[in-house]
């Protein structure tokens, strides 16, 4: 109640009567404590910021780079100087897989955020105008959804001729494709969920006040769609993930000399019996990504939704119960 | 009445009697149920929920027995647990016997070869009831199937065809093919009564069956329940938060409390000599749409127990007016008021509650509000809203490709009335009949609309800049039917008040002075502004509501239901503050609302809709004293009474079937297809009710008063649309239950 | 009903139109057979590479619009939908391959539903029990591993298999054996070859239907109409099967629109990991090779694949679903 300090000592009295007499805790800290209760969820976050770090300063801690070929190490496996052997062109795996986890972490990250922001925009302009501009504003979104984005992300990744294409990094290309096929299903899911709740009495309660409607849509609607739309970064983050590895694994996303997590697992199927720690280290980095990742998001969705605590916990009693059953018996 | 149905210990000797009732050995040798020290505790996150504390009952063949209470006192899960339907998780102790088996403890699978064959139930919400994907014959013929597995295919067909006419379904054998979707609320109930009633059940448990239904529709579907019990010879279980519809229906009555039974007796005994003071307090609570003398209601304050704890007093206690530390000394026991009798009551001070106690008195009921305005001529007071010729027209279209329009939906159809400072006018009628679309059509006045909304003495067609519709805004206001869904489950109280206040330019101090001033004004501590909404019960929701509604001191609030979400008891409150406001603060209320008894006690004047045109206006006592259409007599006669002597010999009328679609609507008068007396008139009259619209005609005193008076005589504030209103009703639509001597036809 | 369906197959058809046309475009504008076709050795001069071009109705010198309108006519007028750069026709290479996806998509999508939906009954079923807790971790664990990474271990997994048992029992990669006599032989070889990818691709698929169907069945188990059929005497399963099965289909047969073209994508994958040489590997290859007219065939391909899962899914839920029936 800090912004309602006046002047007015009664007021400022007052404000100190109401903080005294009734400790209210804010949704948002509701939702953070459950979350940080909630031990998945906390080790998701755990993993996925240990990760991000490492992609970032993991790099210092060996000579090597990505591109520096170690003519005497070809094919080796993990040794002292290699933390995590060579490829066999003689490339540090390690120094390949810290830069392959940022550029994969940047991928997701940047086409989740995005294409979040994207659909919240493309969604409430549907529900807000509704009627024609509704209309045609989701036949271009079935449209984009039925374009295959496999195909058009091979086209644009493969692409020859145009100058821009060639300036650009194949990641950049490639967050591009994955931004323009990424939104679609969230814009549909936010223009369901504004629509529903543009009819609900409390929206209707401003609008009969004479709200503007500028205002209903920030106080109103986006706050209530708040925890569907950091789902859905969350969920959009991982898919952006898997995507850029699927497609780099054949061939058709990233390509090299630029690194990805995709590339790097791609590149080794053909040694895996040979050269195994050349498949499964980057493998692993992905696992744990999208891993921790899929923890965070059901830890989110526990602490968004307000009847899943509950039944939580009676799950767990039940489990308890079943249990001491079972010992009596 | 007598009662054949013991509910209780009684005599002096009270443990040995106990011992005899858990042994199920006291209960009458010809009860079809028995229960006896009914328990059922819940598992939650916060403990053991004792949600029904020690229910004992006997049902006799053929007789009813009605269970009172509000949302939460243990009523629906008494009956899950007779049925056996409560999740594995309650924890269910005590015995129910049916004809002398015991079924508590009995196998899901054992419990199968009662359920359905001699105890049936029918649940409250015909919409979710039914499957959605399987066909009505399907469901009625598997009810069949279950109970008799060699009957024939074409003789369980036969049976459900002869079970659909019963409950009164036009042409059941087409419609045994239809699914539930293609069923109106009240006809889906009617099915679910077949199914209950298709194996002939020895009982009968009807859980809130009419709640979720129109007036009309309730007392079709009531009478249906009465015809389904006459033809089964079941006895019933009535279970139900309406004083009004146990009434007439009910040889006892059980009033149940946060989960225990808090005074049982025979109908006049609860009625007429209440001992207890929740159900002195329960009857006073609702008003009667058959009394013109105004009196407040009797609020109950304070919200039940949560049975998380046992009670180490009374439960009541809390919320009793009477209440005094020895009520909180020990749980009283139902007990017999007069020590021999059935009558029973768990209050200790029973005794002395009975003969003339008004119940004004112990609740101490506020007095009668009276507003500045009450004195001034209705005709000299400002208009603060007027409707001429308002309609709302949709299309009705079909076809995929390209859309047809094949009619029009008149959801507003010609409507004008005005509304003056200082009153309150009500519009009734049946879910659509179009009140709720008018109050839409006034909230979102525009230009562009067909027909003139006058607020404040702004007309709708001057509002064309935003500073004249904020102008208008600004006197009307509105209260939502459903208190959760109108306020933003992400503002505290505070930031639900401040939002109209802030639009409104005002600065920070002005705000938060007022936001205390409205918080006391509606009857809420001024302190608990920075709460969640979810952190109050639905009556402190509504107030909040209200608060917000009054924010900016509008002239006129527009309420949509105020009440219906609400419990009995809370509804009080709030109707007694929606009275005093209107009082203190001059305020006019447009008020819209299913329940014709609130209206009547809260109105001034109302209209009655149907089909999007108002059939009947005028002042309230008038227009209920004396009801000249038709439909309203039809409505007026619909609303079950909480006096059972005369809810008995009332003479009703049953309207047949649901609203008409728009499509069937006749040219002329729209009730036409319903009409009691449209179906006794004869032929040559009923061509002018089908050609020609009745128009809205004032009554005149009869010429008798008028020569009475010897000078012009001004017409009654009383306007209904009918050409015959003083035609005979249709014997067929007029429905009595006791035998004929008690009533002259 | 049919009158519905007809104006979704209209709809469909100016979307496939659309999506095609964009397609074009951009397979025109992005890529340039020419510049490949530069590196062969001998080095062809640019006017012997614009010959063969425009010999096969590649005209880099057109402008993109010209070329389109070309390729347009040539469809419309002949259902000829172009040549790629090394001179083969795309109706032929296409109509070579489109079977051998589509059987293959068939029978995986068929796999993955039935098999999805029995395993998300039977853990709704068991719900918190040991199996539903087994299967709904692994439904939650393949939505983690991308589809082709999956395939891959699938076929590492038959390769150990194989090595261990010392024969040859699945075959990883390609679509027969050549040269096997046909008949009986011909049927055996074809299904070993077949086991492994369709294994894959429904391996992989089932995990999103097991998940909804649990979720959809367990949101119906304590349904009101559950209760009645109970309150007419069946018991509890009964009820839940009779009654609360059906109607949780609702949810899923709308999802099929989603998940044929998902299959769609991962049948891509799967062709170009198993070396099938259907219409995804194919095409593939083909945009490595600057193949503009093989791009948007595919491209086409897939909308009328997605089309085709739209309206079946608008079927089965007519079936399914009385309440959508009356229109």
């Amino acid at each position: 109640m800090t912004n309602l300090n006046a002047v007015d000592p009664a007021a400022v009295a007052q404000d100190a009567h109401l903080e005294s007499a009734d400790v209210v805790i804010g949704k948002s800290t509701i939702i953070f404590r459950r979350f940080l209760r909630n031990k998945t969820a906390v080790a998701g976050l755990a993993i996925f910021l240990v990760l991000t770090l490492f992609s970032f300063i993991g790099g210092f801690f060996t000579p090597w780079d990505k591109e520096t070929i170690d003519p005497f190490n070809i094919g080796m496996p993990p040794s002292a100087e290699h933390f995590l052997g060579t490829s066999q062109a003689g490339i540090d795996l390690y120094a390949m897989t810290v830069e392959g986890t940022r550029i994969s972490i940047l991928i997701g990250l940047v086409v989740g955020l995005v294409s979040v922001l994207i659909a919240a925009v493309y969604g409430c302009t549907m529900a807000y105008f509704g009627g024609n501009v509704d209309k045609v504003m989701l036949f271009v979104l079935e449209a984009l959804i039925m374009m295959p984005a496999l195909l058009v992300v091979a086209v644009a990744t493969s692409g020859g001729g145009a100058g821009l294409k060639r300036d650009l990094p194949s990641w950049l290309l490639l967050i591009i494709v994955l931004l323009v096929f990424s939104w679609m299903g969230t814009a549909r899911l936010i223009r369901s969920m504004s629509m529903s709740l543009m009819q609900r009495d409390f929206v209707k309660a401003a609008q009969y006040m004479g709200v503007p409607p500028r205002r209903i849509v920030w106080r109103h609607l986006v706050p209530n769609i708040g925890s569907l739309l950091i789902l859905d970064i969350t969920r959009g983050v991982t898919a952006a993930i898997l995507a850029e590895v699927a497609f780099s694994f054949i061939g058709i996303g990233i390509k090299v000399p630029d690194v990805s997590l995709g590339v790097l697992i791609g590149g080794a199927t053909s040694q895996v019996q040979t050269f195994p720690w050349m498949f499964w280290v980057p493998l692993t980095v992905m696992f744990l990504l999208t891993g921790s990742l899929a923890m965070m998001n059901d830890g989110l969705r526990d602490a968004f939704d307000p009847s899943s605590s509950s039944t939580g916990e009676a799950r767990q009693a039940k489990i308890r119960k079943t249990r001491a059953e079972k010992k009596t018996a | 009445m007598s009662s054949e149905t013991t509910t209780g210990a009684t005599g002096p000797a009270r443990p040995e009697v106990e011992r005899l009732h858990v042994a199920g050995l006291h209960a009458p040798a010809d009860a079809v149920l028995s229960v006896r020290d009914l328990n059922v505790r819940f598992n939650s996150e916060n403990g053991v929920v004792h949600a029904v504390r020690g229910v004992d009952l006997d049902l006799m063949p053929g007789k009813t027995l009605g269970i009172v209470g509000e949302s939460g006192s243990g009523k629906s899960v008494t009956s899950l647990a007779i049925m056996g339907l409560l999740p594995s998780t309650a924890e269910v102790s005590g015995s129910v016997r049916l004809k002398g088996r015991e079924l508590l403890g009995l196998s899901d699978k054992a419990m199968c070869e009662y359920r359905g064959n001699e105890l049936a139930m029918v649940f409250q919400d015909p919409l979710s009831s039914l499957t959605p994907v399987f066909t009505v014959g399907t469901q009625i013929i598997e009810a069949l199937t279950i109970h008799h597995p060699a009957m024939s295919r074409k003789a369980k067909e036969a049976r459900a065809v002869e079970l659909l006419a019963m409950v009164g379904i036009p042409s059941p054998k087409d419609r045994l093919r239809a699914f539930p979707h293609e069923f109106s609320g009240g006809m889906r109930q009617r099915v679910m009564i077949a199914i209950a009633i298709a194996n002939n059940p020895r009982v009968l448990i009807a859980d809130e069956p009419t709640t979720a239904l129109d007036v009309t529709i309730q007392a079709q579907v009531l009478e249906v329940l009465h015809t389904a019990q006459e033809e089964t010879g079941a006895a019933v279980v009535m279970i139900t938060h309406d004083l009004g519809v146990v009434a007439g229906m009910a040889d006892d009555i059980m009033v149940m409390y946060a989960g225990k039974p808090v005074e049982t007796g025979a109908v006049d005994d609860i009625y007429y000599d209440p001992r207890m003071p929740y159900t002195m307090g329960l009857l006073g609570a609702v008003p009667r749409v058959d009394v013109a003398e105004k009196s407040s209601l009797v609020p109950i304050e304070g919200m039940p127990p949560n049975l998380l704890n046992t009670p180490t007093g009374c439960s009541f206690a809390p919320r009793c007016p009477l209440a005094s530390d020895a009520c909180l000394d020990g749980e009283p026991a139902l007990a017999s008021v007069d020590g021999q009798g059935l009558h029973s009551a768990a209050c200790i001070k029973s005794d002395a509650l009975g003969g003339d106690v008004d119940v004004h008195d112990v609740f101490a009921a506020p007095p009668v509000p009276v507003s500045r305005f009450d004195a001034v001529p209705r005709a000299e007071r400002t208009t603060v809203l007027q409707l001429k010729d308002v309609k709302k027209h949709f299309p009705l279209t079909r076809g995929a490709l390209i859309k047809r329009r094949i009619g029009t939906v008149k959801a507003v159809d010609g409507v004008s009335f005005d509304i003056r400072e200082g009153e309150c006018f009500s519009i009734v009628g049946e879910s659509g009949s179009g009140k709720t679309t008018t109050l839409l059509e006034i909230m979102e006045f525009h230009q562009d609309q067909d027909g003139e909304v006058v607020i404040g003495g702004l007309s709708n067609k001057q509002a064309a800049d935003a500073k004249t519709k904020a102008r208008m805004r600004r006197e009307l206001q509105m209260v939502f039917q459903d208190p959760t869904g109108a306020l933003d489950p992400r503002f505290t109280v505070y930031e639900v008040l401040a939002e109209p206040l802030q639009n409104a330019g005002m600065d920070r101090a002005a705000i938060r002075k007022r936001i205390m001033e409205l918080m006391k004004l509606v009857g809420l501590q001024p302190d608990h502004v920075n709460r969640f909404p979810n952190q109050f019960s639905g009556g402190q929701r509504q107030r909040i509501g209200i608060a917000r509604a009054l924010a900016v001191n509008p002239k006129l609030v527009v309420l949509d239901e105020p009440v219906s979400a609400l419990d009995v008891s809370v509804q009080a409150g709030v109707i007694n503050l929606l009275d005093h406001l209107r009082a203190e603060l001059g305020l006019s209320y447009l008020l819209v609302a299913h329940d014709l008894s609130v209206v009547r006690h809260i109105s001034n004047r109302v209209a009655v809709m149907y089909l999007g045109k108002i059939v009947e206006i005028g002042e309230v006592d008038r227009v209920f004293d004396n009801p000249r259409h038709p439909y309203t007599r039809a409505l007026l006669s619909a609303i079950p009474v909480p006096d059972p002597r005369l809810e008995r010999t009332r003479e009703r009328i049953i309207l047949q079937g649901d609203l008409p679609s728009p499509l069937q609507a006749p040219k002329g008068c729209n009730f036409a297809t319903r009409c009691p007396v449209f179906a006794a008139l004869p032929p040559a009259k009923q061509e002018k009710c089908l050609s020609l619209e009745p128009p809205l005609e004032s009554v005149r005193p009869s010429a008798a008063a008028q020569a009475l008076q010897n000078a012009p005589v001004h017409p009654y504030d009383q306007r209904f649309a009918c050409f015959f209103p003083d035609g005979a009703l249709d014997e067929d639509m007029l429905v009595v239950h006791e035998p004929a001597e008690n009533h002259a036809p | 009903m049919l009158k519905y369906l007809a104006k979704r197959g209209i709809t469909y058809l100016v979307m496939i139109f659309l999506t095609t046309s964009a397609g074009y475009f951009l397979a025109v504008s992005s890529l340039k057979p020419a510049l490949l076709e530069q590196e062969r050795i001998p080095r062809p001069t640019p006017e012997q590479v614009a010959n063969s071009m425009r010999l096969k109705g590649l005209d880099p010198d057109l402008s993109p619009w010209e070329r389109y309108v070309d390729w347009l006519t040539g469809i419309v007028t002949r259902w000829d939908w172009g040549r790629s750069p090394n001179g083969a026709y795309i109706n032929a290479e296409f109509g070579d391959r489109v079977w051998i996806s589509t059987r293959l998509f068939l029978a995986s999508i068929i796999l993955t539903l039935v098999i999805g939906v029995a395993l998300g009954v039977y853990s709704a079923a068991r719900q918190y029990k040991f199996q539903d807790r087994a299967i709904t971790s692994y439904s939650y664990l393949a939505y983690i591993v991308p589809a082709p990474i999956a395939y891959f271990l699938v076929q590492l997994g038959a390769i150990n298999i194989n090595e261990t048992v010392g024969s040859r029992i699945f075959f990883v990669t390609g679509i027969s054996t050549p040269g096997i006599s046909p008949g009986w032989p011909q049927f055996v070889d074809l299904l070993a070859h077949y086991v492994v990818p369709t294994l894959a691709i429904t391996l992989v698929g089932w995990g999103a239907y097991q998940i909804a169907q649990r979720q959809y069945l367990l949101d119906n188990v304590n349904a009101d109409f559950v209760r009645t059929a109970r309150a007419k005497g069946l018991s509890r399963n009964q009820a839940i099967a009779r009654h609360a099965l059906r109607v949780s289909f609702i949810p899923v047969a709308q999802s099929i629109a989603f998940t044929i073209p998902a299959i769609f994508a991962g049948g891509f994958f799967a062709e170009k990991i198993f070396a099938w040489p259907g219409v995804g590997s194919w095409s593939i290859d083909a945009i490595s090779l600057q193949d503009v007219n093989a791009a948007t065939a595919t491209l086409a391909y897939g909308s009328v694949i997605f089309a085709i899962g739209a309206i079946l899914a608008d079927f089965a839920t007519t079936l399914v679903d009385p309440r959508v029936r009356v229109q």
